[in-house]
């Protein structure tokens, strides 16, 4: 049984809930390039963001502030950090990317979190035995 | 009804060349400020200020311009207003920037405003005269203004804006 939060001398309790406190969103994202060719280093990887950015949020978007902290040029799967009043527009240019150097191209948003911890487990790929 | 609320942009048009007085007209403007609002704001901002926008009034002796747009679009459409840079007519471009006067929510107080700036600029360029011929001009055309009472119950007062 939990703490009752009644009867129990001095074990009062409070809840604290914090909205929209977090500074940064941390989203892992994977480009898919379903024509196959040349894969994009990492300074090619973010200059695609930002022309998603500026494609559909204009100048403004384009100087968002967004940062690739991790990519993996195997599997395209990048870890970005964007301002949390950037999220829905970041997100939103994302989505409507389709074409990288004239190849079919989709970005898929694996997960997003305000920390950046709780990136590093997904219990969609959880496997259990 | 106030579902449907726009807004109305008063601003002016400003430029060193004199021909670009000639190419302020509805068409011209409308294109250079929603091209503004593609490049700062993307296809998301233009589709978003597109709604209902339009160029209400246009004074091309004064530079005045009256814009329309969306109540939920018009800090778009002003933050891009800064970014037109000259307006382009039978393929020539004149340098220009556009003042932003006055923001409101119905034309009669764009107009009201406007009224009450026009006063003030006469004024000032009445002082601003260099000779003595120019500031008989100004004084003949502001003595000659005439308020004409309307009949209709709002009453309006009615200038003329001098002409340079």
């Amino acid at each position: 049984r939990g703490p009752a939060g009644r009867g129990m001398a001095g074990a009062a309790f409070e809840r604290r809930v914090l909205r929209r406190a977090a500074e940064h969103h941390y989203l892992r994202v994977r480009l898919e390039l379903p024509d196959g060719g040349a894969r994009p280093n990492a300074a090619q990887f973010k200059q695609l963001v930002v022309t998603a950015l500026r494609e559909l949020h204009g100048e403004v978007g384009a100087a968002l502030p967004v940062d690739v902290l991790t990519y993996e040029e195997k599997t395209l799967s990048a870890i970005l950090r964007v301002i949390s009043s950037g999220l829905v527009k970041l997100w939103s240019a994302l989505t409507l990317l389709s074409f990288y150097q004239n190849r079919r191209c989709a970005f898929r948003v694996l997960q997003t979190s305000p920390f950046l911890l709780a990136l590093s487990g997904n219990s969609r790929e959880l496997v259990l035995d | 009804h106030a579902a449907l609320s726009r807004r109305y942009v008063l601003c002016e048009v400003v430029s060193e060349d004199p021909r670009c007085r000639q190419c302020i007209e509805d068409r011209t403007l409308g294109l250079a400020v929603r091209d503004a609002i593609a490049r700062v704001h993307g296809d998301y901002g233009l589709a978003c200020c597109s709604i209902s926008f339009t160029v209400k009034y246009l004074n091309a002796y004064t530079g005045t311009v009256l814009l329309r747009c969306r109540k939920d679009s018009y800090r778009l459409l002003c933050s891009a207003l800064p970014f037109v840079r000259y307006l382009e007519s039978r393929a020539q471009r004149y340098p220009c920037f556009l003042n932003t006067l006055h923001v409101g929510g119905t034309i009669r107080t764009c107009q009201k405003f406007l009224i009450q700036y026009n006063r003030t600029q006469l004024l000032r360029l009445l002082q601003n005269c260099t000779n003595e011929e120019e500031r008989q001009c100004i004084q003949k055309s502001l003595l000659s203004c005439s308020l004409t009472e309307e009949q209709s119950q709002s009453g309006d007062e009615e200038e003329d804006d001098g002409t340079e």
